[in-house]
């Protein structure tokens, strides 16, 4: 700071962000608490939390931008960033090393004192699970299609092809709406149920957060391609953009693997739906 | 409070517990007032069912803790001899060792190295030998450990011989009730006796310290597993409601009652007698008063315990029972029966003979 | 790991563009808005003292209520957090609320705050010759993400959580007493706090991480390190890697509670057991996540007291590695009593055993550093003795309870609860202390009393081991946890326990007299008030540091040549 400093790194000014930003996820869990206890408050509260907390993450993130423009992501300042990106997939993996454990204590070891379980996987009272090689490969293929889209774009973006990253930015986006939509088909037509038993709940509750993390990684690109067209990114300093390919890579990742183990291992010879 | 009520569980029986939990969609809707489980007020059965029984005196300090005591309880099982001799002759030493060498350690630095004795610090930061002895001395002792400790757990697996006695234990809040699937199948429920001078615990049980048998106060319970001694029992054990533990120190015994599973483990019992447990997993609010009081009976009386309850079948089946083999020849003093906790030095107070008080 | 030193080397371009910061902001900007890593580890650990001073008055309750059988003092708690006084099942209900609320208090909301977030933000920086940490924003959002999963943990005591208000279920939160099992909000606050704090942890470990890989000065490669900066690295791998699987867990938790799944309900096929392998996949790191950074502490002061380098480096800083490793497959010595198989079993018995030998690397090292030194008897050096010797005591338990075969006759009784507060409230705890009166003047600037800080350490030291080494006997003897009341058999060492308590309580009290002495009349701290024997970078600076140091890196000669 101060004029006399040496060094390479981002040393900040006080910020009400993070305050802001806390508020709002306080204000969000204690809201969801009034939510599910019927209590009231429960209709607004967490709705206003998820504002704030919205808010709070896009003031932050804009402000990242604009001091990337101001020249304060150094070399140094940009290694951080990608190490806190990697970091945080890391601990993203680990997330779903949970549910995945979920699915496999379920599926490998059937309870047999459950009636609607009755020892077999799928569970008896499921009578038909989801056609693997039905909407959830044409989903599959949709992914590692949006893969190579967004690695177009990237290698667009270092060539200074600023057609092609906006092309390839696009098609990335429309198939992972495309992909949230189909998933969204299969939820509303599934032929079983949320709750009820382990099936539902292991299925919903892993494809659920995948498909969560599948919007979040929609929308990184949005704001990608945001900001593509607004001129930003510059073949040798767009971090933004590769934290959101990065991300999006994980998200296929974790899809293919859901694929595998959940839609065609777990449902295995049986009937599809 | 009352406007969260615990779920209503449709029945304390064994056999399929995950069928006993609600169902989703029914969570919370039987509402129950804070008196807690129904089964809570309803459940207790008349003391002593079993007609020409009485409950043994329980000797103290045997099959339960003593007043300031220290170490492990007396053991009366063959684990819990093998398992008190690991803890007492392997482990306790060695600890105690290891702590006291690092205590004179940190006492002589203190004394040897402090500034005044030793005003110039050396520089010496590596000592290749040193190094490899302290990582491979803890290595070797900790090998010492493991040979028994691994055999100990082999043994505790072995499982109970096709033939061995199958009662079933099922934890609820807050109560145990014990099946006999192998006697005709009927269901003891056993709730811990009410404690003088503190708000009622259990609805329609008596106070500790009202029958001449009683145990202590927080352990003893109106009805107690009865089971035969001196031959394995297989044990299988689950919850109806919440997650509960079956545990009795003096059989070195614990094992988790989970809902949706059925655990298994052999129990052997050495020698006719009362030995006390508690609860130990927390399960609610009463998990600090549902003890569990084991009465081991030589076989001939067990049998007799058995066949004084409605239902109660020997080998299939209802025995007519001699009275003259039945409790009331047994006499004080006769040699095959028990007195009590049967260990060597107790006198004989209370005998089955004797009528109920 | 290439250091990324020689990537700044001889960088002196000047940056402007910032407005001038020489000056400290005003006080809403400086302590609600704040970027700079030493203000953020000033609020952890003022919070880290408020919240141990809460936890700790809540043990003074529990120990009030054990001193004799029968329930005394219960309803009263009960009434003040709005329960009626004379429904016994409040009553009874309280005690789970009260030791869930001590242990999710300790854990998350006074040793990880003050180890990790106040130390680690205070020294990480400047022991590796940093101006600040990577991400000074999220540093911030680290600490309030802390603070407000405090809040919701104290939202959840006056609100119900099944048979009485307030959450009920260990600190645990074993299914399924925790989902059909405790009905009412308070279980979902208590949840929530810790996904909110959870989230806190896991940005904070991110921030750590980058800032030891990427911000070390020129020259200090990996290899140079100060020891505790090595323990705070290993830690938020920990972290890292342990906590998502929690906040899967306790997500699981909330949906089976409030959406009908049944991942924990037996009736739809769900297995309690798994909450409990989830679970301590995260709770066993997480014991090592609270001993390790005191770990680094001790390494410090020992060294700095012996006026000798750390005997072994090498060695301690991979043992700590190791203990992190191998702490992530031993999660099931905490379940060996739920019907494990005898192959689980005795694999879970032998992988426990083996952390013993790392961890005794450690304590032999220590001994060695002190050997052939020239030691001074500081308060920082007395406390880690008896850091060294109390955690002794409390590792060697763990390896009795290691043995499944054992851990059957021992497993939920005090005996565990003697183990792990020897590690904790005698490990973690007097290393936090030690730690406190070695930072002190050079966080204050004002020097504290030594007298008093050795009064504080033996009457500490005299109260805590009276309060737990009797619990061995009792867990010994059977008396199972969280438990109310007791048979008459145990009476006897419950009351000395409490008074144990009561002599402990003086000593805290001595440590707030020594505090308020030193800020009113402490002498001031020069920059390196301990002298020879203390050669890490944060003795360079002045006693506070400049609000924002090392504006001109430091550079690591290449001199300690190994
Ligand atoms: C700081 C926290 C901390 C630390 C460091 C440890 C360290 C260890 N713990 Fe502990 N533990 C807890 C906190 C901690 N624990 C908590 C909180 C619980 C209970 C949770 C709950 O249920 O609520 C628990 C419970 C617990 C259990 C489950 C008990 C039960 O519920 O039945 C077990 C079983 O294996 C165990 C083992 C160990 C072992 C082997 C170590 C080892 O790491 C110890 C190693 C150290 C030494 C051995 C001493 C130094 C070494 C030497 C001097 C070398 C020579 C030694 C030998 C050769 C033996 N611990
Ligand atoms: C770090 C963890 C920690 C600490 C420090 C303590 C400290 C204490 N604990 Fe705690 N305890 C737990 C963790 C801890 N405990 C856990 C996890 C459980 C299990 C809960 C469960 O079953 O679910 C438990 C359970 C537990 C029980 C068993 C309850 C039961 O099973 O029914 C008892 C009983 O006496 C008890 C007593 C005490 C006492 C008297 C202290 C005293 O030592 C407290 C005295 C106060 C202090 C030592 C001060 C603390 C620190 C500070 C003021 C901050 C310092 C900060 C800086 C220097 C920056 N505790
Ligand atoms: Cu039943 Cu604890
Ligand atoms: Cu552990």
């Amino acid at each position: 700071m101060a004029g006399s400093k040496t060094h390479d790194y981002h040393i900040l000014p006080p910020d009400i962000v993070p305050l802001a930003t806390t508020f709002g996820a306080l204000m969000f869990t204690t809201g969801m608490v009034l939510l599910m206890h019927k209590m009231p408050g429960g209709h607004f509260v967490p709705w206003l939390g998820v504002a704030i907390l919205l808010a709070g993450m896009f003031a932050w993130f804009s402000k990242i931008v604009k001091e990337a423009h101001a020249g304060d992501h150094t070399p140094v300042v940009q290694l951080h960033q990608r190490y806190g990106m990697i970091l945080f997939i890391a601990s993203e993996v680990m997330f779903f090393v949970g549910w995945f454990w979920a699915f496999f204590d379920f599926s490998l070891f059937p309870s047999t004192l459950a009636e609607s379980v009755a020892g077999q996987w799928p569970p008896k009272a499921i009578e038909a699970v989801m056609d693997p090689f039905d909407l959830p490969l044409l989903n599959t293929l949709i992914l590692l299609c949006s893969g190579t889209t967004v690695t177009w774009a990237h290698h667009a973006l270092i060539h200074g092809d600023r057609e092609g990253l906006k092309k390839g930015l696009w098609a990335t986006i429309l198939l992972g709406v495309l992909f949230t939509c189909i998933q969204a088909y299969e939820y509303v037509h599934a032929p079983f149920p949320f709750g009820a038993n382990t099936y539902g709940s292991a299925f919903y509750m892993a494809t659920g957060f995948h498909g969560f993390h599948v919007l979040m990684g929609t929308i990184m690109l949005i704001v990608c391609l945001v900001r593509s067209y607004r001129g930003d990114f510059t073949p040798r300093q767009h971090f933004g953009f590769e934290a959101a390919a990065w991300y999006w890579h994980f998200v296929d990742v974790v899809w293919l693997f859901l694929f595998v183990a959940v839609y065609v291992w777990g449902g295995w010879g049986y009937p599809t739906h | 409070a009352a406007a969260s009520p615990m779920p209503a569980y449709s029945t304390p029986a064994a056999g399929a517990p995950g069928a006993q939990a609600p169902v989703a969609a029914d969570k919370g809707a039987g509402a129950v007032e804070a008196a807690g489980n129904p089964l809570n007020t309803s459940g207790p059965t008349a003391d002593a069912a079993a007609p020409g029984y009485t409950p043994m005196k329980p000797t103290p300090g045997i099959g339960m803790p003593v007043d300031g005591g220290i170490g492990l309880q007396k053991q009366f099982s063959p684990f819990g001899e093998y398992g008190r001799w690991i803890h007492d002759i392997v482990l306790i030493p060695l600890i105690a060792a290891i702590t006291v060498f690092v205590l004179a350690l940190l006492v002589w630095v203190a004394v040897r190295y402090n500034r005044r004795a030793n005003p110039v610090a050396s520089r010496t930061s590596h000592n290749t030998l040193l190094e490899v002895a302290w990582t491979l001395v803890p290595v070797l002792i900790l090998v010492c450990i493991a040979v028994p400790s691994i055999d100990l757990i082999a043994k505790q697996y072995k499982p109970a011989p096709k033939s061995a006695l199958t009662i079933k234990i099922t934890g609820n809040q807050w109560f145990w009730s014990y099946g006999y699937p192998d006697n005709g199948d009927f269901e003891v429920n056993s709730y811990m006796l009410n404690l003088p001078g503190q708000p009622v615990i259990n609805a329609g049980v008596r106070e500790v310290g009202s029958k001449p048998w009683d145990g202590p106060s927080h352990m003893e319970v109106d009805n107690r597993l009865v089971v035969p001694a001196g031959e394995p029992i297989r044990l299988q054990i689950t919850a109806a409601d919440v997650i509960h533990s079956f545990a009795v120190p003096s059989l070195w015994f614990k094992l988790d009652a989970v809902p949706g599973r059925i655990n298994e483990k052999v129990l052997f019992i050495e020698k006719p007698g009362v030995y006390y447990g508690q609860c130990s997993e927390l399960c609610g609010v009463k998990h600090g008063y549902m003890p569990i009081a084991v009465e081991a009976l030589p076989r001939a009386q067990y049998n007799a315990w058995v066949l004084g309850h409605p239902g109660g079948l020997i080998d299939g089946q209802k025995k007519l029972i001699d009275a003259t083999a039945q409790a009331p020849a047994a006499g004080a003093g006769e040699t095959a029966v028990p007195a009590d906790n049967a260990s060597e030095a107790v006198p004989a107070v209370e005998t089955t003979s004797s009528p109920a008080a | 790991m290439a250091t990324t030193a020689d990537h700044f080397q001889g960088h002196v371009d000047d940056h402007h563009g910032h407005a001038d910061h020489d000056h400290k902001p005003g006080f809403f900007a400086r302590w609600f808005m704040s970027t700079n890593h030493k203000d953020i580890g000033t609020m952890y650990l003022i919070f880290a003292i408020f919240a141990g001073v809460i936890g700790g008055a809540v043990s003074g309750i529990m120990r009030a209520e054990l001193m004799h059988p029968g329930i005394q003092y219960l309803g009263a708690v009960a009434s003040f957090f709005g329960d009626d006084a004379s429904d016994f099942n409040a009553t009874l209900h309280m005690w789970n609320v009260l030791i869930t609320a001590h242990g999710l208090i300790m854990v998350f909301f006074v040793v990880m705050p003050a180890t990790i977030g106040g130390f680690g933000n205070w020294f990480i920086p400047l022991m590796i010759g940093a101006p600040d940490m990577a991400f000074p924003r999220m540093n911030n959002i680290s600490f309030w993400l802390t603070f407000a999963g405090f809040c919701s943990l104290m939202m959840s005591a006056f609100v119900p959580g099944g048979l009485g208000n307030g959450a009920g279920t260990g600190w645990t939160v074993y299914a399924p007493l925790s989902t059909y099992g405790s009905t009412g909000p308070a279980v979902d606050f208590g949840i929530f706090a810790l996904h909110l704090a959870g989230a806190g942890s896991i940005m904070g470990a991110i921030n750590l991480i980058t800032t030891i890989f990427n911000m070390r000065a020129p020259g200090m490669t990996i290899h140079k390190m100060p020891l505790f900066v090595w323990s705070v690295l290993v830690t938020a791998f920990l972290l890292l890697l342990a906590l998502p699987v929690l906040a899967a867990a306790i997500t699981m938790l909330i949906t089976d509670r409030n959406f009908g799944t049944t991942f924990f309900d037996p009736a739809g096929g769900g297995d309690p057991v798994l909450y409990q392998h989830l679970f301590w996949f995260f709770g066993h790191p997480e014991v090592y996540i609270m001993i390790l950074p005191a770990f680094g502490m001790v390494s410090q002061i020992i060294s700095t007291f012996s006026k000798k380098p750390v005997f072994g480096y090498l060695g301690m800083a991979y043992a700590m590695v190791a203990i992190g490793v191998v702490g992530f497959i031993v999660w099931a010595h905490h379940m060996y009593t739920t019907g494990l198989s005898v192959n689980t079993k005795m694999y879970f018995t032998a992988a426990t055993m083996v952390i013993a030998v790392p961890t005794g690397v450690k304590i032999f090292s220590w001994i060695a550093t002190m050997w052939g030194g020239s030691l001074e008897f500081k308060s920082p050096m007395v406390w880690s003795l008896g850091f060294i010797f109390l955690f002794t005591v409390g590792g060697v338990t763990g390896v009795v309870l290691a043995n499944g075969g054992v851990d059957d006759v021992l497993h939920d009784t005090y005996y565990v609860v003697a183990h792990f507060h020897y590690v904790l409230s005698l490990g973690a705890v007097t290393a936090l202390f030690a730690g406190f009166y070695y930072w002190f003047p050079k966080m204050s600037g004002r020097m504290h009393s030594e007298f008093l800080a050795h009064v504080h350490f033996w009457i500490f030291f005299i109260g805590v081991n009276l309060i737990f080494f009797p619990m061995h006997f009792l867990g010994l003897q059977g008396m199972p946890r969280r438990y109310p009341d007791y048979a008459e058999a145990y009476t006897h060492w419950n009351q000395v326990a409490t008074v144990g308590y009561m002599i402990m309580a003086v000593s805290i009290v001595i440590w707030f007299i020594n505090i308020l002495y030193a800020f009113t009349a402490g002498k001031r701290a020069e920059g390196n008030y301990w002298g020879e024997g203390a050669t890490t970078l944060e003795w360079t600076l002045s006693s506070p540091p400049p609000f924002h140091q090392f504006e001109t890196l430091p550079v690591i000669e290449d001199a300690g040549h190994h």
